[in-house]
């Protein structure tokens, strides 16, 4: 417990991880309690192309639909879609990265290359080929996100377990004949928890990045509110070059995913530093 | 020197390959494939069957990938669903757009990318090394519609100084008036792409460079009482590009993602408004062809940035 607290206090001390905490707090309340937030847009209204007021803080689209409201709905979507997404990256990459760790030799090289191989492929096409051809369903995205997130996942467990696995400590458990799985599990999985949660964060925020790019460019689901989908219908409509200029519809949601992300890198950032502290900077 | 190149370009084509197998095995995932599309249920059997034998159709599935590998490596990706064109023919169309932005926004990060870092790294710890990291926080963290569409509501719509999309002005024009139209119509996209990932390669810098100058080389120099300005550009910055480099070869992959949402947003007629274009249309095998040349111009620019690698360092030419 005490362990906990104190660390808990080193993440307080760094005002931009503060930050970045704090944003993930409202974008993950935000995202719980949006039916009593706002009302889920539907249909159509007639207050149409509104600029912000005290009434739609954010504005209304074409259709009389309340901005605010599709954006408080949109950050639901987005943390499905991060949190399936890290999920199948786990799965995936948490074992790859353990197995090609521990084991070396064949299977860890062939590992290894492949995760090499997915670092360089340009993965934003490659999604999109394959959400167009299964269909993208808000499901079939974060699973396709969730997909193409586990290399590098895979990349910081394989080099966390590297550097554990030749501590002597696991030497002492090998030849005290503790099964391998146990090692593995007990011992090595539980001492790289750090590097993996970091990579954690980061995902969270790059699988929203994916996942708004994706819809943008209309592979997203139409009949649920995301960040993406809101930019989508606002480009199409010429939201952003039109005169008069309706800009509260494309810049709400942009900023909201520029703010779903920041606050996720600052936190992964901060976690990062408390891990790994640098002496001199 | 030889080997080292040797692996680089046998990992290629590994990568390739690995492409490849993936793209052929999408097409297998496709709710119908491309040849049944084509075949006529009107069509008698022997007909149907004739079309089947003439796709590879009637053959196990390892026999269809070897044909498919056959028909890639003569450059046959298939027909248009939309406009019976073959697909290799409208990606060529659109490849050196796509080309000429990449290239654009490399020369320009490194231009000015790595100056930055060095800034940060030369005064590390002040205001402005401050002021640089937050601004790398939120450059890694920006999505690339919003700059799109912010620099087109300045610049374009606000401003009214640039125009709001189309790589020229049709119908295009001849010589010197036809370079400076596309010039002016690829300010706003290459913007947007230096802005997307130039937060990495000043990161890359500045932690390199602050590494190089505490090596007793450095020091060394230092004690010779050479000019500060030479020691930072001529024994530092060398080493010190070694890692940008690096990452720059490791971003394209992601730059390419990024640069598919720009050319939309900014009718750029490259690779990635084509993808666009296809995914209204679903026409699969333009999007698959699109992805293969895609991942082939990865490819080939990571070896390329091997090379520079290589010719940076040379450790990598003695060590093979």
């Amino acid at each position: 417990m005490h362990e906990k607290k104190s660390f808990f206090q080193l993440l307080m001390r760094s005002r931009l991880t503060v930050v970045g905490l704090i944003g993930v707090l409202i974008i993950v309340l935000m995202g719980i309690f949006a039916p009593f937030i706002a009302e889920k847009p539907k249909g159509y209204g007639s207050e149409i192309l509104l600029p912000p007021s005290t009434n739609h803080w954010f504005g209304t689209d074409n259709l009389g639909l309340d901005i605010f409201a599709e954006v408080v709905w949109g950050a639901r979507t987005s943390l499905f879609v991060s949190l399936v997404a890290v999920l199948v990256a786990i799965v995936i990459g948490v074992p790859a990265g353990m197995i090609s760790g521990y084991k070396k030799g064949v299977i860890g090289s062939i590992i290894d290359s492949l995760i090499d191989i997915f670092l360089t492929l340009p993965i934003l096409p490659l999604m999109i080929v394959i959400a167009a051809v299964i269909g993208s369903s808000i499901l079939n995205v974060a699973v396709i996100i969730g997909i193409f997130s586990w290399p590098s996942l895979a990349r910081v467990t394989r080099n966390a377990t590297l550097k554990i696995s030749e501590l002597q400590f696991i030497e002492a458990a090998k030849c005290l004949g503790i099964p391998t799985g146990n090692i593995i599990f007990k011992h090595i999985l539980l001492n790289i928890m750090g590097p993996i949660l970091v990579n954690i964060t980061l995902i969270m925020a790059t699988a929203v990045l994916s996942e708004a790019g994706l819809s943008f460019l209309g592979l997203g689901d139409p009949t649920t509110w995301s960040w993406g989908v809101i930019l989508k219908k606002a480009w199409e409509n010429g939201a952003v070059i039109d005169t008069p200029n309706p800009w509260w519809w494309w810049f709400w949601p942009s900023v909201f995913v520029t703010f779903y992300v920041i606050s996720f890198n600052l936190l992964g950032t901060g976690i990062n530093d408390i891990l790994n502290p640098k002496p001199n900077d | 020197m030889g080997r080292y190149l040797m692996y680089r370009i046998l990992k290629g084509l590994l990568t390739l390959l690995v492409s490849v197998t993936i793209t052929f095995f999408i097409l297998r995932l496709m709710p119908a494939d491309p040849v049944s599309i084509l075949i006529d249920p009107k069509m008698g059997p022997e007909v149907q069957q004739a079309m089947m034998k003439r796709f590879g159709l009637d053959k196990p599935i390892w026999e269809q990938y070897i044909i498919f590998l056959k028909g890639l490596i003569k450059g046959d990706l298939g027909l248009s669903f939309k406009n019976q064109r073959p697909v290799m023919e409208v990606i060529m169309e659109k490849l050196p757009w796509t080309l000429l932005l990449l290239f654009i926004v490399n020369i320009m990060l490194l231009i000015i990318g790595v100056p930055i870092g060095v800034l940060a790294a030369i005064k590390r710890g002040q205001l402005i090394d401050k002021v640089i990291n937050i601004s790398v926080v939120i450059g890694i963290s920006i999505f690339v519609p919003f700059l799109a569409f912010s620099f087109l509501y300045i610049f374009a719509y606000y401003l009214k100084l640039l125009p709001t999309g189309g790589a020229y002005t049709p119908p295009p024009g001849d010589g010197l008036a036809y370079y400076m139209d596309v010039a002016k119509h690829a300010i706003l996209p290459s913007l947007t792409l230096l802005f997307a990932n130039i937060a990495s390669v000043v990161l890359y810098t500045r932690n390199s460079m602050i590494d190089i100058l505490k090596e007793d080389y450095i020091r060394t120099a230092y004690a010779k009482g050479l000019k500060n300005n030479y020691i930072i550009q001529i024994h530092a910055l060398k080493n010190a590009m070694i890692p940008t480099v690096t990452v720059i070869g490791l971003m394209i992959g992601s730059m390419v993602g990024g640069a598919v949402m720009t050319e939309t947003i900014f009718s750029w007629p490259g690779i990635g408004r084509l993808i666009y274009d296809s995914v209204a249309a679903m026409d699969y095998p333009v999007l698959q062809g699109a992805f293969l040349i895609l991942a082939i111009s990865v490819i080939l620019m990571n070896i390329i940035t091997d090379l520079i690698i290589a010719w940076l360092d040379p450790r990598i030419k003695i060590g093979g």
